[in-house]
């Protein structure tokens, strides 16, 4: 291990206060009364939070949100390790094409698929549903590409010993393929979860039902709520929006510890 | 009936050269078989259709007298040894050995204990719950020949599974696969480009070059009655020295014919000798144990000799005189190589066509 350089040490900690500062001021600000925000006083109090999850239903949208974001990455994942393990290890007619193919959708913005998608969804009757809010999101080439390169990564002996010791390949796939991509899976999943938490265009198009919001609908819906008066109640948002950061924080924090390094050590040689 | 049968077995990959030009084999159930053949010539590639990871799609694979070109690998009753292992690393020592019969639905009490008692047979049982990357380079060649083991198969592919230990790992290990192989009486093919490794380790040897198979036979009969001269240079170490009929004083002087004799077959005189001989100069002298190997340069190329220690050993740059005893020399056609059975003839019975001078 080399010595920690002091200069780079305080460098980061005053670039992590920098990030940092932003979020703690929120939090800071959720624990006030709006009376007091406005005059410039502190008081101190619980009253937002009780009004976000109370009053304008934010436990409900949290649910909605790990719902949503949670399915989104579970089956998410499910369909690109299983095409990414696919692209690594099998060629068959057209299959350069259509990977091409795949990589292709990450140049399409998605706001050009936003009409196309509710669409379908219309037609299908699935807008005002989990699964309207689900199913668009489970596709993802990017993660499909991210998890290919990192499969093709993989000794394919290991593989073969796999075949030899009398496994099928979705056997190697989940026994073998999976267990050593655990690091670029989680890391994905994250990636995953964190866009589908944050996202809003969509549920804003695609759900009309006020039980169905998600926390960013919800949220954005906070500064309408007293239409007229230009006073926006900044405590009552701050509130909300540490409820919409928190979970994500706390999840980062513990997928983080497993996304462990060298795990390939030992497989060959 | 027979183990495994190859016939006429070709390979190529998809836009490339042909691999293997048409292979055939007999082999027998619990024999010992040794592939040898220099890098690259398609003994890994041989070996890959045997486990049924590449498709065999020209010629006839039988295992136990049944076609079996397209059995996927699982269903062969075949145990691999990778030559990198392939130990899978998020799996320990007891795991690795345990995961091919957990995937035949041993149930688990059972193939706990056939693991252990193969871990023992391999002295592993103090590193079962280590993962294989804290193992040393000999310790996860025994984890790979444990993976295989475990499952009792009938058969065993092993390729290159000691080129990477160092050389005392390397010697031990292979009296160990050889007394595994008397326990197990399975039947074992084994790759190597080593030929020591060839000839102590077969009950029968199949030489190959660039995808061609030389000759299969004990190795007995590969070291004295090699086919061609291939097969003569390749196996025994130091190598066989080949020199033209002609260049031999008092031989007979065949056009055409290289005569070939181990260096042991050669013995050193400080002058002029009756019978068949070379004149030549030592180069180099090199000590490899209990014998010494002198490197001559002669009319006829590089020459070795093998001389015990204790016998006078000859200088750099001195003139030797090295005599052979054509009862031990082979002779092959220069062009084609092929070896030919000529009657020995002894120098006596032969008219002189020409005397050297000695220099
Ligand atoms: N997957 C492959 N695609 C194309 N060529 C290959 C492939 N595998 C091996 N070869 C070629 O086949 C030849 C024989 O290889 P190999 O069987 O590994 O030789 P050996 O094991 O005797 O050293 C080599 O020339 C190698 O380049
Ligand atoms: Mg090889």
């Amino acid at each position: 291990m080399k010595p920690e350089n002091p200069f780079l040490a305080v460098l980061a900690l005053a670039a992590g206060l920098l990030f940092l500062s932003p979020v703690l001021y929120s939090i800071w600000m959720s624990f006030q009364t709006a009376d007091a925000y406005y005059t410039g006083n502190i008081e101190f109090t619980f009253r937002n939070y009780e009004m976000a999850i109370g009053q304008y239903n934010f436990a409900r949208y949290l649910v909605n949100s790990v719902i949503v974001s949670g399915l989104v990455t579970l089956i998410g994942l499910a369909v690109a390790t299983c095409a990414a393990f696919a692209f690594a290890r099998y060629t068959f007619a057209g299959s350069n094409l259509l990977f091409g193919a795949v990589v292709a959708t990450l140049m399409i913005p998605s706001h050009i698929t936003l009409i196309p998608n509710y669409l379908t969804l219309a037609k299908a009757g699935l807008l005002d549903t989990y699964a309207g809010l689900v199913l668009p999101a489970v596709s993802n080439g990017f993660a499909a590409f991210f998890l290919r390169q990192y499969i093709r990564g993989i000794p394919r002996a290991l593989d073969e010993a796999a075949y030899m010791d009398g496994a099928s390949p979705l056997k190697v796939l989940w026994r073998v393929i999976i267990p050593l991509s655990k690091p670029a899976i989680l890391s994905m999943g994250l990636y995953i979860f964190i866009s589908e938490w944050n996202n809003y265009i969509w549920p804003l198009v695609a759900i009309g039902r006020e039980d169905l919001y998600t926390l960013q609908i919800g949220l954005a819906r906070l500064y309408r709520v007293n239409p007229g008066e230009d006073i926006i109640d900044w405590p009552l948002v701050m509130a909300a929006s540490t409820i919409t950061i928190l979970p994500v924080l706390v999840g980062f924090i513990l997928v983080e510890r497993h996304l462990i390094r060298g795990m390939m050590m030992g497989a060959v040689k | 009936m027979s183990a495994i049968t190859l016939k006429d077995i070709r390979k190529s990959y998809a836009g490339g050269p042909q691999i293997l030009h048409g292979v055939s084999m007999d082999i027998q159930h619990g024999e010992f078989i040794v592939i040898v053949g220099p890098s690259g010539c398609g003994k890994s590639t041989l070996l890959r259709l045997l486990a049924g990871l590449d498709p065999c799609e020209q010629g006839e694979l039988l295992i136990d007298g049944k076609r079996a070109n397209d059995l996927p690998p699982q269903d062969r009753d075949i145990g691999m040894i990778f030559q990198n292992y392939a130990l899978y690393p998020h799996m320990t020592v007891l795991e690795n050995i345990a995961f091919g019969l957990e995937l035949r639905k041993v149930p688990k009490v059972e193939r706990l204990k056939r693991a252990r008692s193969v871990a023992e047979t391999l002295q592993l049982t103090s590193y079962l719950d280590r993962k294989p990357g804290a193992l040393s380079g000999g310790q996860r060649q025994r984890v790979a020949m444990g993976r295989a083991m475990a499952r009792d198969c009938s058969t065993f592919l092993m390729d290159e599974p000691l080129s990477n230990l160092d050389n005392a790992l390397r010697v031990a290990m292979r009296t160990e696969i050889k007394d595994l192989h008397r326990q197990l009486g399975a039947t074992i093919i084994y790759v190597t480009h080593d030929q020591t490794e060839a000839l102590s380790l077969a009950d029968r040897v199949a030489v190959m070059k660039d995808g061609h198979l030389q000759q299969f036979d004990t190795p007995d009969m590969i070291y004295d009655q090699p086919v061609n001269r291939f097969v003569a240079g390749f196996l025994g170490s130091p190598a066989m020295n080949f020199v033209p009929a002609d260049c031999i004083d008092d031989w007979g002087g065949e056009r055409d014919i290289d005569v070939g004799f181990r260096p042991e077959a050669l013995s050193l005189n400080r002058s002029p000798v009756r019978g068949p001989s070379i004149t030549a100069r030592v180069v180099l002298t090199e000590m490899t144990g209990a014998t010494f190997i002198v490197h001559c340069e002669s009319e006829a190329g590089r020459l070795s000799a093998v001389v015990t220690r204790g016998e006078e050993l000859p200088h750099e740059g001195d003139t030797i005189w090295l005599s052979l005893d054509p009862s031990q020399a082979l002779c092959f056609d220069a062009i084609s190589g092929v070896r030919l059975d000529l009657p020995v003839m002894h120098h006596s019975q032969m008219p002189k066509t020409h005397v050297k001078e000695t220099a």
